[in-house]
């Protein structure tokens, strides 16, 4: 116990571990704002050049990055409506109205204590419930993580929005790019048209920077003329009564965020969107309505994001399978310092265990220090001439773009999506669904072919194996409510509960 | 979810493009491998176009029982597609030609000065500078803290 808790101090008390934690959550905030810089891309860097170094300055370093990073694409969100990373989609609902009210600072602030509160909650689990939480993940299957997908696609394609078809139209158009390339259990050719260019795929990224970038300055040119929002930054620190407001909101995201961000595959976009939703439905009186500029529709998306964190280095630490694209890094940082993540890890190398959950608190503290301070410089972009702005937006979503594997064909691309998400956005279409099915189409292909090769081909074992499992039952009934509930059924069920109801009082 | 009584200008030619596109998607998806199994590389993209369809239709369908628009072409022209947006999505397109021969730095800078001053109309010389710095600090970012390595220009012989 008393050695574990010295593994765990290691990086709060050596002064070189204690700056690079500093510098790389400082790095990873900005690198995680800047939409084209990923987080996974900043990983990758880190490890070309940190593999001579010590395994715990490595992943000091790293650690910060991850940290930070998760939260800098909340930034750009909350300012500018472009999120940093998909993680922060859901966070650009509330937040960027929030900013166009003046309210920014306050936005960011809460945003950073929430961040923080949510990092702890996932390093705690992870310190705590490390092997229940990787068992747990175990038991999910590929019909699992199928509906997993859907739910998290549906999800954003309600949230907000003008209509459910317009929700699902761009879900779907998103998993469609996703499916773009060569088939991977196949390697037959996939809207391809018999180009090389289009066998490699459409990266993700290229596709958030396109419709969210790109699409978001054509939108903003509509705006020009209009004078820039003074921000009010004289309030960033949350008020105490604010924080005891959102605790139970925050702990609720900060739980789904944990649990989401260990299973295999996920990862911080999906936890954020189901603990919005999560927020919305349980929220019975908003100050304002969610997508106007709710605060629970910024705490929420953005403690789960954080906490996914720490549940992501469940299975990485306890079995060796990344929790998601930066620990599927790391596991190779970690390979190339000789270490073996998986299920001895923590019994041949228990003190690389726990610094990891100590170094990962202490970049949750620098997250704190940092994302409280630089508030007043980063809004100030907000109040910078969009003039002068949009171009340079467009300049680092051709370089983001480009940047991915250095191939100028992406830059097409961009500038594809950039025009067509303008015309998405302008009848009312949200760009969200789009980036989540890119990202989830191809898991989800994957995970429904393998679920119907285990039932041999035969819809009927297929569908009974969804009925017959406990996860896949629960999963089930939520993916079938979500999709009623936005249907006429829906409404219809909702009015006559409502019905019942007043009678009720009525005879009371 | 909003609901609104009179329809956007183009937005019934946008339903019907939509519907046009995943109807030829589809057909795309068909190809790949048809109906031949339940497991196929063709038969998740027969399901998300399929589903794309459905909306395409059902989207066309709502945006029928809207009240048009009205002011036609005009209207088109000033409300969604105007000068200004028109100009930059070319500018843009130019300088994603550019860069090739140009090379990042010279094809960046020029859009960047080019735009700004399209859009910001102020004196040439503070535009330069504004223009000068945004290109010096997404240089400093992506070409020294990344390493990223941008297209260098074959016309100016890879001096940009």
């Amino acid at each position: 116990m008393l050695e574990s808790f010295g593994y765990l101090a290691i990086s709060w008390l050596d002064p070189w571990l204690l700056m690079l934690t500093a510098a790389g959550t400082l790095a990873g905030i900005y690198v995680g704002a800047i939409p084209g810089l990923s987080v996974t891309m900043a990983v990758s860097i880190l490890i070309s050049f940190t593999f001579k170094w010590s395994v715990n300055d490595a992943l000091a370093l790293i650690a910060g990055v991850y940290v930070g990073g998760v939260y800098g694409g909340s930034r750009t969100a909350i300012l500018l409506n472009i999120p940093g990373a998909p993680s922060a989609i859901a966070t650009a609902l509330d937040g960027y109205p929030m900013a166009k009210r003046g309210e920014a600072g306050e936005a960011v602030g809460l945003t950073t204590v929430m961040s923080v509160f949510g990092g702890f909650v996932g390093v705690a689990a992870l310190a705590l419930f490390a092997p229940m939480l990787s068992d747990f993940a175990l038991m999910f299957t590929s019909r699992d993580y199928l509906l997993l997908a859907m739910i998290g696609i549906l999800l954003v394609g309600t949230l907000s929005g003008e209509s459910f078809a317009k929700g699902v139209f761009a879900g779907a158009l998103g998993v469609l790019i996703g499916m773009v390339g060569l088939d991977p259990m196949t390697a037959e050719g996939r809207f391809t048209f018999d180009t090389i260019t289009l066998m490699g795929g459409i990266p993700y990224v290229v596709a958030m920077i396109g419709f969210f970038g790109v699409a978001e300055a054509f939108v903003q040119l509509h705006q020009l003329d209009l004078p820039a929002v003074k921000q009010k930054i004289d309030r960033v620190i949350p008020r105490l009564a604010d924080v005891r407001r959102y605790f139970r909101v925050a702990l609720r995201a900060s739980g789904i965020g944990t649990v989401i961000g260990a299973l295999p595959g996920t990862g911080g976009d999906i936890a954020a969107l189901l603990a919005y939703d999560d927020a919305k439905r349980s929220t019975k009186n908003p100050e304002v309505p969610f997508g106007e500029g709710a605060k629970e529709g910024l705490v929420a998306p953005e403690a789960a994001n954080n906490a996914a964190v720490g549940g992501a280095f469940v299975p990485m630490l306890t079995l060796g399978i990344p929790g998601d694209a930066v620990t599927a890094v790391i596991i190779g940082a970690l390979f190339i310092h000789g270490l073996k993540p998986g299920p001895l890890l923590l019994v041949e190398t228990p003190h690389l265990f726990w610094f990891t959950v100590g170094n990962l608190a202490l970049a949750n503290v620098f997250l704190l220090i940092f994302g409280l301070t630089g508030i007043r410089i980063f809004t100030k972009i907000v109040e910078c001439p969009k003039a002068i702005l949009l171009p340079l937006i467009i300049i680092l979503s051709a370089v983001g773009s480009y940047a991915i594997q250095n191939n100028p064909v992406d830059i097409y691309w961009m500038l594809l999506f950039g025009v067509f998400g303008y015309f998405l956005k302008v009848y009312g279409f949200q760009v969200g669904p789009v980036i989540l099915g890119v990202i989830l189409g191809p898991m989800m292909d994957a995970n429904y072919r393998r679920a119907m090769i285990g039932a041999r081909n035969d819809p009927a074992t297929f569908i009974w194996d969804f009925l017959s499992h406990p996860i896949s039952c629960v999963l089930l009934i939520a993916f079938l409510a979500l999709l009623i509930s936005q249907t006429p059924l829906g409404r219809l069920a909702r009015e006559a509960w409502r019905g019942r109801r007043a009678q009720g009082r009525g005879a009371g | 979810m909003s609901s609104r009584a009179q329809r956007r200008p183009g937005e019934l030619a946008f339903a019907v493009a939509l519907l046009a596109l995943s109807l030829w998607l589809f057909a795309e998806a068909y190809k790949i491998s048809g109906f031949s199994g339940l497991s196929t590389p063709g038969i998740f993209p027969m399901l998300a176009t399929g589903l794309m369809v459905v909306c395409s239709l059902v989207i066309l369908l709502k945006a029928l029982a809207m009240t048009p628009a009205g002011g036609g072409l005009r209207r088109f022209l000033t409300d969604i597609t105007p000068l200004r947006q028109t100009v930059m999505v070319v500018l843009v397109g130019l300088y994603i030609l550019a860069m090739p021969w140009l090379g990042f730095l010279a094809a960046s800078g020029l859009f960047l000065f080019v735009s700004i001053q399209f859009l910001w109309r102020r004196a040439v010389w503070l535009t330069a500078l504004v223009s000068l710095a945004g290109l010096a600090a997404i240089h400093v970012v992506f070409s020294l803290v990344f390493q990223v390595v941008l297209p260098k220009g074959t016309l100016l012989q890879g001096l940009f």
